[in-house]
């Protein structure tokens, strides 16, 4: 084994949450930086996201993955950030001790002054929802097919079902279909689609793929490679009605069915996670349960749009060059809770209010005419009156430092979605 | 792809075994320490490949079995030789021990409802155990102990409070039942043994009653001692040596999987609940850990029709998750990342058949191996040996038979300093292409060059674990295809999850024909 490398920040994951953090932290002045990523480019998974709709807030223009991915790359390639590529992260301690491996240096150890988590997420697998039936080959996560079709231009299948309307199934529909593949149908288990609603138009009405709401797939047919699949509708209890079973064939079985924090390494570094998000619990600077250890993006909780994305990593990043060069110390934390209609926020935990902190939440049903708020103690923050508020499509609201402290430092912070009419 | 290497089978050979599960790879391993001239033939695209591996890995002792019969005896005795079986193959043999837990199900109310209640805990604490233990020592098992309630919960603190009393077996033992196979067909083919697969054998020849040779669909082999190891086919394959009359049907077994890191040390040793009078032909399965440390719920024992039905119906995880919400109240169920099932090959009387044929010389049955065949094998072998002897199979050992497989390496059980060393021999052990079971690029190339050369995606799956963690082949599956690919100079099209039939990719992109109306989908099925 070689010498411990000790930089001032290591960032595991070069996907848009770990280019952003390091580059925030180069921005705040911190000098010695690593970046490492198991693949053998920068950019994660938007290089195989060849659609388009990112950047419309960070960079107000509608960009492809590659080309979001791209602006941060090049303006990485003018700084003197260290990159470390292929290179697969095997343990991470509480004490930031890194161990890697790579083809060139061998075994590598990393214990860096501050650590930003940037592993993004991992897709849930036909057991981890439990689908019946045989194991052919056949049966694909939707961001593996993208990958598959995008970066390595080879077809996982020809006629294919596609369940779950998370918004990569959504995309794959639509990408399948332009390379020829015949989408039978989009099969979504709840009432409503899991994906943004611009993706159900752009991806499934615009290309007359039908959408199946309140169904599943109950059986997967074949014994070498799939051969059908049972659909069938589900009752209020998202039980399978037997009397609606009917089978489809096809040869392909494409998922969308779900994304999870990918905290493996978190776990072993004894970070504290969100049973709710599956991601650690954070503060305004993303600052995790372990000191020094920041998490940014997707592997805090899984966000609908990139920019978000960005953002959360900017302030992991800035959180990680403060955290090295003025010693801050985080003390106490003021609790943030969901309140009516919110499933989750994230931060989980307000360190210092007096800052500017942007609130990441999600709703838990669908709802119209809505104001979401943000209250710290008795005052109300900030409000924002929607149209809508679905449980795929993420809010957020900013609160000044100055609001939240407006009457001293509030005991706790909470953020609701209500009814306009029930407005206080 | 050609799924033979071009290799033509032999004109003879002193003994041919049909199939390469774990009871004809054992056997062959103690035949080949007489002879070299030994050929395994396999219809499967691997080793291990039909019910050897939806096995879920258990080295029983023997004490669910019915006293006095043979695989009782065989597995009593298949466990006591099991160190010394494993001994060079380079595979782990866990002593994981088993906990059999006496609850108040134990006894049907049926049973116990005109009972005292403080009779029937009285039962359960103190005969129940004895009577468990009893029945153990008479077939021999060692070591079997009482356990108290407390006992049990330190031992297993995830067990129902429920639980009242309970045994424990030392001897119960872990083995990877595929890696066990695949080493003693490594090891005979090292010793001069060969194995064909995708092979499959479509008749039996017999001149005045004795046997002469198999016809395969490749083939024919001319040969003196034939064993039938066929698993669920062996009844069609004496058949048609005209030396069968009994019949394999199919009882199905699903299991399900958990995520290591979710439930490492969840149990420590195997825990089954003691039910008793319960009807069905079944041990009843029990939580265990695997031999790779993921918790292991079932299996399940359902008789089917269909020899090939591997399929896992809502039903039964269904049924493997009510029946363990008793015994093991908290445990993880959003953690499964896996459910199989496989067939087991049980005969009408649930014995196994093992002996030389009466109507047909030379033919050897060994069928009816279902559970506890694994565990059974060493004992399946010795007995087999000896009826093998007595055909003509040489006694003495041959002095130049050596009983080691050299096992490829694992990277992640390896220390640092020796990952540093491999990486500097050849940099592919540096590269991680499984990254939930860190499976590197040179273990995979290991799999495909290795003595039972991997063809598959599956064949590799078994040899590494690539795809066999909490993504299931999410992150890997292109990787893994691709090497295959490249090692042995095929498109990646032409690679196949398990031979024919179970291809991975339909094309490259751009070449498929769009037809016109390609944004109408469903086509002819909508």
């Amino acid at each position: 084994m070689k010498k411990i490398r000790k930089p001032d920040l290591a960032v595991i994951g070069a996907g848009p949450a770990g280019l952003a953090a390091a580059l925030a932290a180069r921005k705040a002045g911190l000098k010695d930086i690593l970046l490492i990523d198991r693949d053998f480019e920068l950019g994660g998974i938007l290089q195989q996201c060849i659609h388009d709709g990112f950047g419309s807030m960070v960079f107000k223009e509608v960009l492809t993955g590659p080309q979001y991915a791209q602006r941060f790359i090049d303006e990485i390639a003018g700084t003197d950030i260290e990159i470390m590529l292929s290179t697969m992260v095997l343990d991470l301690r509480a004490d930031r001790l890194i161990t890697a491996v790579n083809s060139r240096d061998g075994m590598v150890e990393i214990q860096p002054k501050s650590l930003v988590l940037a592993m993004g997420c991992r897709e849930r697998s036909r057991h981890q929802i439990m689908i019946p039936g045989f194991r052919p080959a056949g049966v694909i996560t939707a961001g593996a097919a993208q990958r598959d079709i995008n970066i390595d231009g080879i077809m996982p299948g020809r006629k294919l079902v596609i369940l779950g309307s998370g918004d990569i199934g959504l995309i794959m529909a639509r990408r399948f279909t332009l390379e020829g593949a015949q989408v039978e149908g989009v099969y979504e288990l709840m009432d409503h689609p899991g994906g943004l609603t611009r993706n159900v138009v752009q991806c499934l009405n615009d290309f007359d793929i039908p959408l199946h709401l309140s169904h599943t797939v109950s059986f997967i047919h074949g014994r070498r490679r799939v051969s059908g699949v049972t659909v069938a509708a589900v009752d209020e209890s998202l039980k399978t009605i037997p009397s609606t079973e009917r089978f489809v064939p096809c040869d392909t079985l494409c998922l969308s069915v779900g994304l999870i924090p990918e905290n493996e390494l978190s776990k072993h570094a004894g970070v504290q996670l969100d049973p709710v998000t599956a991601g650690p619990f954070v503060d305004e600077r993303m600052e995790t349960s372990v000191e020094g250890v920041f998490a940014c993006g997707n592997v805090v909780n899984v966000f609908d749009l990139v920019d978000y994305v960005t953002k959360s990593a900017q302030s992991a990043g800035l959180g990680a060059a403060e955290y090295v060069m003025t010693g801050r110390k985080r003390e106490g934390g003021i609790r943030v809770e969901p309140g009516r209609n919110v499933k989750y926020v994230v931060p989980q935990f307000i360190s210092d209010p007096s800052r500017d902190v942007d609130f990441y939440f999600r709703v838990e049903h669908p709802e119209k005419a809505v104001t979401a708020r943000v209250i710290a103690g008795a005052e109300e923050v900030t409000k924002k009156k929607h149209r809508m508020v679905r449980p795929p499509e993420m809010l957020q609201s900013t609160a000044s430092g100055e609001r939240l402290t407006a009457s001293g430092e509030p005991s706790k912070i909470t953020v609701e979605v209500i009814g306009s009419d029930e407005q206080a | 792809m050609d799924m033979h290497d071009g290799n033509e089978l032999p004109a003879t050979a002193a003994v041919v075994i049909i199939g390469a599960g774990i009871s004809g790879c054992s056997i062959a391993r103690e035949v080949v320490k007489h002879t070299p001239d030994v050929v395994i033939l396999e219809k499967e695209t691997d080793v291990a490949d039909a019910t050897t591996k939806a096995n879920n890995a258990e080295v029983h002792s023997g004490i669910g079995e019915k006293y006095g019969t043979l695989k009782q005896k065989l597995n009593v005795r298949g466990n006591l030789l099991y160190d010394s079986f494993v001994e060079g193959l380079g595979i782990p043999l866990k002593r994981q021990g088993l906990m059999i837990v006496i609850t108040p199900r134990t006894l049907p109310e049926n049973y116990t409802r005109w009972l005292p209640k403080r009779t029937v805990a009285w039962l359960l604490r103190k005969v129940v155990p004895r009577l468990i233990l009893r029945n153990g020592r008479k077939k021999g098992i060692p070591g079997l102990r009482a356990l108290t309630a407390e006992e049990i919960f330190t031992m297993e603190p995830h067990v129902t409070k429920n639980a009242v009393a309970g045994v424990f077996d030392p001897t119960y033992g872990l083995v990877s039942p595929y890696k066990l196979t695949i080493a003693l067909a490594e090891n005979c083919v090292l010793n001069g043994a060969r194995v064909f697969l995708s092979t499959e054998v479509t008749g039996i020849k017999v001149q005045n009653g004795k046997v002469t040779g198999v016809v395969t669909d490749r083939g024919e082999i001319a040969a003196p001692i034939v064993v039938n190891a066929a698993g669920v086919f062996a009844d069609e394959i004496a058949e048609m040596a005209g030396a069968g009359g009994f019949k394999i049907h199919p009882r199905k077994g699903a299991s399900l999987l958990f995520d290591r890191d979710i439930t490492a040390d969840y149990v420590r040793s195997s825990v089954a609940e003691f039910r008793m009078f319960r009807k069905g032909s079944s041990k009843g399965g029990g939580a265990m850990p695997t031999a790779e440390g993921n918790l292991q719920l079932g299996p399940t024992a359902i008789e089917t029709d269909d020899k090939h039905d591997t399929s896992i119906s809502a039903e039964e995880i269904q049924e493997i998750f009510d029946r363990f919400y008793y015994l093991l109240p908290d445990f993880p169920r959003s953690a499964m990342i896996s459910a199989f099932s496989g067939i087991r090959a049980p005969t009408e009387d649930e014995d196994f058949i093992i002996g030389a044929s009466e109507a047909v010389a030379g033919f050897v049955n060994v069928a009816g191996i279902q559970s506890p065949g694994l565990a059974a094998a060493p004992a399946i072998a010795e007995m087999v040996i000896g009826i093998l002897q007595g055909l003509g199979v040489p006694r003495e050992e041959r002095a130049d038979y050596d009983p080691v497989r050299p096992a490829p390496p694992k990277f992640s059980e390896l220390s640092n300093e020796e990952r540093d060393r491999l990486i500097e021999r050849d940099p592919r052990y540096g590269h991680v292409i499984c990254r939930c079971e860190q499976i590197t690029e040179g273990e995979v190339v290991d799999a495909i060059h290795s003595v039972i050369p991997a063809r598959t995606m599956d064949a590799v799956k078994r040899r590494t674990r690539v795809g066999m963690g909490r993504c299931q082949g999410g992150f890997c599956g292109y990787r893994a295809a691709e090497i295959l690919a490249r090692e042995w100079g095929i498109p990646v099209t032409e690679v196949t999850k398990d031979g024919d039939g179970s291809w991975v990719f339909a094309g490259e992109t751009k070449s498929f024909e769009v037809a016109e109306d390609s944004a109408v989908p469903g086509g002819d099925e909508s």
